[in-house]
């Protein structure tokens, strides 16, 4: 089965012009988006853009003994003041040449600038800019600006500093044996974790800017040589269709990129894990990542990777397929728990072996709901408890979830609403929900668990039939980014099941998966 | 465009689930709500018990009693049996087809009989010497709720009585399923028949056997079996516990048991234990004279003897007991031979089948009256008993 990604390619070209006019309307812009050179009057048009803020400050100075008046402009808390004072300031006022005339430099000003880059300014990052508007961004973003009397161009002094938190272990995926190393919310850092993995000369990073009115950068991150062609394309021609004012999140990206809006499942993944994304990126996969989020996108995503744990690889192969193949039915119960419950016990209670219908019947004597209200009623408790204890303060977080769990789950047993073995059978459910690596993955088999209590309420297991059937229907339609969302599995190819329900030595697993169609498939000789 | 897409996808979606959803809750009954029946036991009607009928139709030929789960033996707070409260609950209602009889419980009992739990069913001798299988089981052959594992048993007395206990804490129905299981410990018991079988059994016109269970007073046993007749489905007669166990020795099918036996020179009490038991038939036919040899093999273990130890430890003495084991298993082999050549008149060990396989044409020409051929076919045994194992006891 061959990949086509040009179903939607007729649109780039709109794409394309549309940006040469933007363009060209910034070029016929008034020239009072240029700096003239008159001091008073470049400072009142910064000013009259940013001065209103209170954590501007314009700083004025004399050039050391030369008597050319010069301001510095920028943002407090953005830009580093400790660099500006020593560096900017002091190199400016008390280490400006004395041989410099001001006749003599004033002469040739562009000279004088290039001067002031070249000897006088003992800081990394520095150019020349003559737009008022592209300064005022920079200054915004931490830079500062130097402007000095008589002079058209500005010098746009690069003195952001970045907050950054220490790196810790991901919350959301921790593990028993792996990199205790998460990302940070700072994008720089972040691609750093990637390149510190290991010496990749094709590791590619490609610099987008999303959001109309807060830009962000965005970074697409994959390997040259064996990521397909096409997929990075795909992926870079939807980034450049997102059309949005503000990404705060790279969940935004996410859902304006992925193929399918109405399906419940995820079709990128998320992830805090350098290691993962590394892994991703060798077997062909794109990686975006995105300033201000520690969560990392993997594209194309398949529904196994899903239930997959980097230590899946980490461990030996024997224990890494049992957790793995304990996994899918895990989260195969989540799916069905409640409902096959139903089914069995307002339908076929001729399935259940006789000593325990003795029992169950005898549980169930006197409770007043048929089995579907009486599984709502459990399950949408312990989903609200979950929530409840995702919100809370952390220290009190637990406490809840004992008080709910324990107590209320006992008290409804005792007055007679729900039969204990509904109890279990919503507990075990929880609890194999939360054996699914992703996040994401998780909240998508619990909502479908609803849609299959629901049908088994309808038709018994008829109905949870009826519900595989057009839950398997969707999945084998689904796409990502181009891969068949149940690939291995449909369509069907040996090699990678490999690394699917099973996870094989590593020995065996010599090429890349096919269903990527990566340029170099040979991982091990 | 993609908004649209959205949207048409959000229509479908409504659509398609309220079109799945509209039937309801369809052919739900809540597990509480339905009376499991595990057991049934058919027996003949008595007069007494002829209800008021305002059918004509009516004839009241049997008496259909349903074992069926109390729901709630016990009490919830303490988990401690109520007094008098028994685990099962027995409900009998007189008729003349199995099916009205089943409906007619509705009327008497809050939960409807519920039958893929069924696990016994016992019929009772009297009933089956004026019907026929064929007629009593017809409705649990056809009803799509019975489970073909059920399995059949017949009772030398009344059937109900077999359905019932004096204790509180067992279920008579799950009594005959578990003894049915213990196959393995005596020779004494019939292999189970289930319902998946006796339909077979039924059809094939050879003659076979039935556990029969005997009762009183809520008790049960196990003893001997019930012959049915191949042709008419009734009941013959039976075999009592001795000729269940030649019959058992016969076919080889024993999973295991003892053999007691009386050593005769010290006249003392010796055990053997079967390990493997094994039989095979062989057929010499010559013109229409046929005759069958049977010859038994087993092995197994001196499992007690009551011998003086002094004498019991030489290789002498294993041959002597092993001859005299073999002439009890012939002893017992005879008897079941005896009573069904001579008294009934029906082939029950399957020599019949041995035929078809092995002389099919002699089969055909033989088969309509195989039961009286059969009575006067004579029919040799040979028996051989092997001990390979005494135990910790030394040998010298």
């Amino acid at each position: 089965m061959r990949i086509k990604w040009s179903i939607l390619n007729n649109k780039v070209k709109q794409e394309t012009s549309s940006n040469d006019i933007k363009q060209e309307s910034k070029d016929t812009l008034a020239s009072s988006d240029y700096f003239t050179g008159d001091l008073t009057e470049d400072i009142e048009k910064m000013r009259q853009m940013i001065g209103h803020n209170s954590d501007v400050h314009f700083r004025d100075l004399y050039l050391g003994e030369t008597g050319i008046r010069a301001t510095l402009v920028f943002v407090d808390g953005v830009a580093d003041r400790h660099l500006i004072n020593k560096y900017i300031i002091n190199s400016l006022m008390y280490g400006f040449p004395k041989e410099v005339e001001p006749a003599q430099s004033v002469e040739p000003f562009s000279s004088f600038i290039d001067y002031i880059q070249h000897h006088v300014l003992s800081i990394s990052q520095i150019n020349q800019t003559r737009m008022v508007s592209e300064i005022v961004l920079d200054v915004l973003k931490g830079s500062t600006a130097l402007l000095i009397e008589g002079s058209e161009e500005v010098l746009n002094l690069g003195t952001g500093i970045v907050k950054s938190r220490n790196i810790e272990e991901p919350i959301s995926e921790p593990l028993v044996r792996g990199p205790r190393v998460g990302f940070t919310e700072v994008l720089r850092e972040n691609t750093a974790l990637l390149r510190n993995s290991g010496k990749n000369k094709n590791l590619s990073f490609e610099k987008f800017l999303v959001g109309k009115s807060t830009e962000k950068e965005l970074v697409v991150a994959y390997i040259k040589n064996i990521a397909n062609t096409e997929l990075v394309e795909e992926v870079k021609r939807r980034i450049n269709k997102i059309d949005i004012d503000n990404v705060l999140e790279s969940g935004y990206v996410e859902q304006l990129i992925e193929d399918n809006v109405l399906s419940p499942f995820p079709q990128i993944q998320s992830t805090e894990r350098p290691d993962r994304v590394i892994g991703a990126l060798l077997e062909g996969r794109v990686a975006i990542l995105l300033d201000g989020t520690p969560f990392a996108l993997i594209l194309p995503v398949t529904f196994s990777m899903l239930l997959q744990s980097p230590e899946d690889y980490y461990e030996r192969w024997i224990p890494g397929t049992l957790i793995r193949v304990l996994r899918f039915w895990a989260a195969f119960f989540t799916l069905t728990g409640p409902a096959l419950y139903i089914s069995f016990i307002s339908f076929h209670p001729g399935l259940i072996p006789t000593k325990l219908t003795m029992s169950i019947i005898a549980t169930r004597e006197g409770v007043p709901f048929p089995s579907l209200i009486e599984a709502l009623l459990m399950e949408i408790a312990i989903e609200v408890l979950r929530e409840a204890g995702l919100r809370l303060p952390k220290p009190v977080g637990p406490a809840i979830g004992i008080v709910g769990g324990l107590i209320i789950g006992e008290a409804a047993v005792q007055a007679g609403i729900v039969s204990p073995i509904m109890v279990i059978v919503v507990a075990v459910t929880a609890i194999s929900s939360f054996t699914i690596p992703q996040y994401s993955a998780g909240v998508t088999l619990r909502i479908l668990r609803f849609v299959a209590m629901f049908s088994a309420a309808t038709y018994g297991l008829f109905g949870v039939i009826l519900f595989f059937l057009f839950l398997g229907a969707h999945m084998v339609k689904l796409k990502s980014f181009g891969v068949p969302y149940v690939s291995p599995a449909v369509p069907y190819r040996v090699s990678d099941w490999k690394d699917f329900i099973f996870r094989m030595p590593i020995l065996l697993m010599k090429r890349r998966p096919k269903m990527m169609h990566t340029k170099d498939s040979v991982r091990k000789s | 465009m993609q908004k649209y897409k959205i949207m048409r996808g959000v229509r479908r979606f409504i659509i398609f689930f309220s079109i799945l959803f509209m039937s309801g809750c369809w052919s739900s009954v809540e597990v509480e709500e339905r009376g499991f029946g595990v057991g049934v036991a058919f027996d003949i009607a008595e007069a007494s018990e002829n209800k008021e009928s305002t059918d004509s139709l009516k004839k009241d030929l049997l008496t259909v009693t349903y074992q069926l789960i109390n729901p709630n033996p016990t009490s919830q707070d303490n988990g401690e049996a109520v007094s008098g409260r028994k685990p099962y609950n027995n409900i009998s209602q007189t008729g003349d087809s199995i099916h009205q009889i089943v409906r007619e419980l509705a009327r008497e009992n809050e939960h409807p009989v519920f039958m893929p739990h069924l696990k016994v069913l016992v019929v009772s001798e009297e009933i089956l010497k004026t019907l026929s299988l064929d007629e009593i089981l017809d409705f649990h052959f056809r009803d799509n709720e019975v489970r073909l594992s059920t399995l059949a048993f017949v009772s030398s007395g009344k059937a109900y009585e077999t359905l019932r206990t004096n204790q509180n804490d067992t279920f008579p129905a799950f009594r005959l399923l578990d003894i049915s299981g213990n196959e393995y410990r005596t020779t004494k018991l019939l292999t189970p028949v289930p319902l998946a079988k006796l339909i077979g059994k039924m059809h094939s016109g050879s003659s076979f056997l039935l556990q029969n269970v005997v009762s009183s007073n809520g008790e049960v046993k196990f003893s001997g079996a019930a012959v049915i007749d191949g042709k008419t489905n009734k009941c013959l007669g039976f075999l009592n516990e001795e000729e269940l166990e030649g019959y058992t020795w016969f076919t080889g099918e024993g999973e295991g048991g003892v053999i007691r036996t009386l050593d005769k020179e010290t006249d003392q009490i010796v055990i053997f234990e079967v390990d493997e038991m094994e039989s095979s038939i062989t057929s010499t036919i010559d013109g229409a004279q046929i005759a069958f040899d049977v010859s038994i093999k087993s092995e197994g273990m001196l499992s007690e003897s009551w011998i003086d130890s002094e004498e019991a430890i030489d290789n002498e003495f294993i041959k002597r007991i092993e001859k005299e084991i073999e002439e009890t298993v012939a002893q017992l082999v005879t008897g079941v031979l005896e009573k069904t050549q001579q008294e009934y008149e029906v082939d029950v060990m399957g020599f019949g089948e041995h035929l078809r396989i092995n002389h099919p044409k002699v089969w055909e020409e033989m088969k309509d009256d195989w039961d009286q051929t059969f009575s006067d076919v004579p029919i040799t045994s040979n028996v051989t008993v092997k001990i390979v194992d005494y135990g910790s006891r030394i040998v010298k």
